[in-house]
């Protein structure tokens, strides 16, 4: 059963941009529309499992750090169709939110121990452990750093038997357009492992559509 | 229990000829018996106006002008000039009769009678037509004006102070007349007129507001230069040092709702033109607050609160955000499910609603869940276009919620069917606020755009893609554009056959025309020739009807209007993302939308027109061997005509959004394990565009730089062919 959580002040959330502080730069293929496909590794010490994932990105406001879409699991054991539900995600930046999650239950030692396993994260561990990271200047990385937080699920009810009360940190490179991540609950295997690509849905090369909001 | 019988109350057309009457005692009885009766009662001056009463009045006023003067004439001068502003009171008919029976200039001539009685009805009279929007316009530039309303505001007369005040905010709109006020020290009386009667507060507050409002000079002149300039101002705060700023802050305490609604809404145009000033948290606060519990006033306070309360928030985020954290998403939801709300109230509160739901999702979030969107869509068939209207805006606003919007919740047929028949509205503001909100629902990330096009709202969105209006034309297509963002081939298909490749390609850019294209077997130089003969004596409305019907015959040029072009190729690049199939859609007709595609590459206007139309060809470019080389031909006519590809231009360009749509496409035509590759890269090769690719390896934009490199990577892989 999803559990739902409360949200405390978000700690993760800084108000005022400092100097340098800037947004990450728009990456097309972090762009609404674009598409992945891979895997999530839901093993545990019984058996080793793995579910086929899509993801669509479907809202993206880089000013307020916000990115949102779909994911689909397909290959659920106890499930007769895909499992749909719908995320929002925080961009690490500096402005909106830091490295530190600052609730859903994820303690400033459990996001370094996420983090830490990306390779591409490794330059500002001694700025993070010092204040979250909100004095960096991550806008010309060719990484982007995230959160994504399942909020309901788009085709199924709460009865499922699914849970999504954790969360993912998020890599995604710029520069191929694949994202890693690792599903973090207290009350789940730890460190599953999600690894997507960019999809190109049958085509030579990669297309990219677009809507804008009034 | 038998009551006494009332005098039968005189007819209509009694009170005319009695108006006739040569006796002077008549006359004055029968103004005195109309004014009581139309005093306050709207129906009854509609009665009196429609049997010409005011055009009477009117003749009474300018014969007894012209009489030498004795008591009765005199009466007969003040109770005509009172029940001309009776007429005129809050009632646009009543000042439109009033104007159109000349007695304007007569009313005017009156103010410099030795009379105070006559003085004072003439400037209240005066001051209700100035009240209207209807009132002719004030030209304070003239000196002979200027120097007529000092006089005026120098008047020990409350009505005669409050008329230059309410001149003031009636004509006072442009910079030059603010600063023209300002120097001719129209501040310093309208400070002094701060601390005058109730009427003179109000009027004056309003009168600043007007001469305040986006003029930054003007606002600093007032607060820097009253500090200890004025009595009222100490007057108002009781100690040295302050300023008139003080002073309307204070004026938000009075215990009258209206001065506290005008000293707010001075300060809101204050902040809003200086925003250096009034910053503190505090001050935002107050005005927040304060707004929301003038809300509750029953009478016209509370009316227009709203309409205040939405100059303070509107495009601000900060100050929202505020508002949201003082409940005012529940006080205005609160207030929207009070039935029977006057049209005007109504109007406001769903505006106001509409600003706390512009940019924060928080507040979104709060509106949806104290279900009042059935009052919204019930407000949607309005009698009122101005209510109509802004609930389409509070839906277009609320509608920004991604989250919901991608859990399906607003493509239902409750919203939708009364959309749409908006789309019909007699009135174009509530067309063009129905297709804002109808351009968010059809984003729809689930599978029901279906309910749109079952709804008739695909046959609307394009018989308004033609629309004469260009506001129309532009918000159809943009909806249209949404609506095909991830749409199934289905859905892509039921639209395209509707538009038309045809239309399509003639919103993009010229078509381009055989001679068989032309009518009557005129050749296209002498049928351009003849159009243009007749388009001259068009106004400019129908001339765009013309062209774009024109276009849709594959006849004329492109729609004239660039952001509708920068639509109609974001609509063309969602139709063939998706499964590569849908590719073939621009292929329509002989390609009749690729080469409209091109043509307005050619000559792009704005980077924006060139963003969509390069991802169009990248889009294309990343499909088949075909559709990679009719982009190819695209990019790089046979024919050389001595001008600069547009390619080469736009990797070059200044806006990197452009730089990035123009390289994807050549990611995609240089895409690796193609059989045309080679050639393609070799191709681009002699058109300068590798080597121009080169130069972007570390450019700014890393978004640039990286697909960049993945060209030069792709390219690689032929190396050894292209030395």
């Amino acid at each position: 059963m999803p559990v739902r959580v409360v949200e405390s002040s978000t700690l993760s959330q800084v108000s005022d941009a400092g100097p340098g502080q800037t947004s990450p730069q728009v990456c097309t293929l972090l762009s609404v529309g674009q598409a992945f496909s891979g895997t999530q590794n839901v093993s545990n010490q019984q058996k080793d499992e793995a579910w086929r994932v899509n993801v669509r990105i479907q809202g993206c406001d880089l000013d307020h750090g916000y990115l949102c879409g779909t994911m689909e699991a397909l290959n659920v054991p106890m499930a007769d169709t895909p499992v749909v539900t719908f995320w929002e995600g925080e961009i690490v930046d500096g402005k909106n939110y830091t490295f530190f999650t600052g609730k859903w239950e994820a303690s400033p030692e459990d996001d370094i121990r996420h983090w830490t396993k990306f390779p591409s994260f490794q330059p500002f561990l001694g700025q993070v452990e010092l204040d979250g990271g909100k004095s960096l200047d991550l806008s010309n990385y060719p990484y982007i750093f995230m959160r994504w937080k399942e909020q309901y699920f788009v085709n199924v009810g709460t009865d499922c038997g699914l849970t999504i009360a954790g969360f993912y940190y998020v890599c995604f490179s710029c520069a191929d357009g694949s994202i890693n991540g690792f599903y973090y609950d207290p009350n789940s295997s730890p460190f599953q492992k999600l690894e997507l690509k960019s999809t190109n849905e049958g085509r030579s090369g990669f297309s990219f559509s677009s809507y804008e909001l009034q | 229990m038998p009551t006494p019988t009332s005098a039968p109350p005189h007819s209509a057309p009694d009170f005319l000829s009695r108006l006739a009457s040569p006796d002077p005692e008549i006359k004055l009885k029968a103004l005195r018996d109309i004014k009581n009766q139309i005093i306050g009662n709207r129906t009854k001056k509609l009665s009196f106006l429609k049997l010409g009463a005011v055009p009477a009045v009117a003749s009474v006023l300018a014969a007894s002008l012209s009489h030498s003067p004795d008591d009765v004439i005199h009466n007969i001068v003040v109770q005509s000039a009172a029940v001309l502003g009776s007429f005129a009171c809050g009632f646009d008919a009543g000042v439109r009769a009033v104007l159109d029976s000349a007695s304007f200039p007569h009313l005017l001539r009156l103010l410099s009678s030795p009379d105070d009685k006559v003085v004072d009805a003439a400037a209240r009279s005066l001051r209700m037509i100035y009240q209207s929007k209807l009132a002719p316009k004030f030209d304070f530039l003239e000196a002979k004006n200027m120097e007529f309303l000092l006089s005026l505001l120098n008047s020990e007369s409350e009505n005669v102070s409050g008329l230059g005040a309410s001149i003031i905010t009636h004509s006072c709109e442009s910079g030059p007349e603010q600063l023209a006020l300002c120097d001719a020290g129209v501040l310093k009386k309208l400070i002094n007129l701060l601390g005058g009667t109730l009427s003179q507060r109000n009027a004056s507050l309003e009168s600043l507001a007007a001469i305040f409002r986006g003029n930054p000079d003007v606002v600093s002149k007032f607060v820097e230069g009253s500090k200890n300039g004025s009595e009222v101002v100490l007057k108002c705060v009781g100690s040295e040092g302050v300023n008139a700023l003080t002073c309307v802050s204070e004026l938000t305490k009075d215990r009258n709702l209206r001065t506290r609604l005008l000293a707010c809404e001075c300060l809101i145009v204050i902040r809003n033109t200086c925003p250096g000033y009034l910053q503190d948290i505090g001050i935002k606060m107050k005005l927040v607050n304060l707004l929301i519990e003038l809300l509750d006033d029953p009478g016209q306070v509370g009316d227009d609160a709203p309409s205040v309360f939405s100059s303070l928030i509107t495009e601000k985020e900060d100050m929202q955000k505020l508002a949201f954290e003082a409940n005012a998403v529940n006080k205005f939801c609160h207030h929207l499910q009070k039935n029977q709300l006057n049209p005007k109230r109504l109007q406001g509160v769903l505006l106001a609603l509409s600003d706390l739901c512009a940019k924060l999702e928080s507040c979104r979030l709060a509106f949806l869940s104290l279900k009042v969107l059935n009052s919204v869509t019930d407000a949607l068939t309005h009698d009122s276009a101005d209510v109509r209207s802004a609930a389409c805006i509070c839906l277009r606003n609320v509608t920004r919620s991604i989250k919901n919007l991608c859990a399906g919740y607003f493509m239902n047929e409750m919203l939708v069917i009364p959309l749409v028949r908006l789309l019909d509205d007699p009135s174009i503001s509530v067309q063009v606020a129905a297709l804002g909100a109808i351009s968010n629902v059809v984003v729809d990330f689930t599978t029901r755009k279906s309910t749109f096009v079952q709804c008739g709202g695909t046959k609307q969105l394009v018989q308004l893609s033609k629309s004469m209006d260009s506001t129309l034309r532009l918000n159809a297509l943009w909806a249209l554009r949404n609506m095909m963002f991830l749409a199934d081939d289905r859905c892509k298909e039921t639209i395209i056959l509707e538009l038309t490749a045809s239309l399509l390609a003639s919103l993009i850019a010229a078509t381009s025309t055989g001679p068989e294209a032309f009518p009557f077997g005129m050749t296209a130089p002498t049928f351009q020739l003849q159009v243009s003969a007749s388009v001259k004596s068009l106004k400019r409305s129908d001339k765009v009807y013309l062209i774009v019907n024109l276009c849709s015959f594959g006849i004329l040029t492109a729609d004239p209007e660039p952001s509708i072009q920068e639509q109609a190729l974001g609509f063309v690049r969602n139709l063939v993302d998706g499964c590569a199939k849908s590719i073939e859609f621009i292929f329509a007709e002989d390609g009749i939308i690729l080469d409209a595609v091109g043509r307005q590459l050619q000559s792009a206007s704005k980077a924006e027109i060139g963003i969509q139309g390069m991802y169009v060809l990248g889009n294309v470019a990343s499909g088949n061997e075909f559709h990679k080389e009719a982009v190819m031909h695209q990019l790089l006519p046979q024919v050389d005509n001595g001008t600069q590809s547009f390619m080469m231009k736009f990797l070059q360009s200044n806006d990197s959004r452009l730089r990035t749509a123009a390289v994807w496409a050549i990611v995609n035509l240089t895409f690796p394990a193609c059989p045309g590759a080679f050639s393609r890269v070799v191709k681009l090769k002699n058109a300068g565009i590798e080597s121009q690719i080169r130069n972007m390896v570390n450019d700014p934009c890393l978004d640039v730089k990286l697909r960049a490199r993945t060209v030069l990577t792709q390219s690689m892989t032929f190396s050894d062919g292209l030395t």
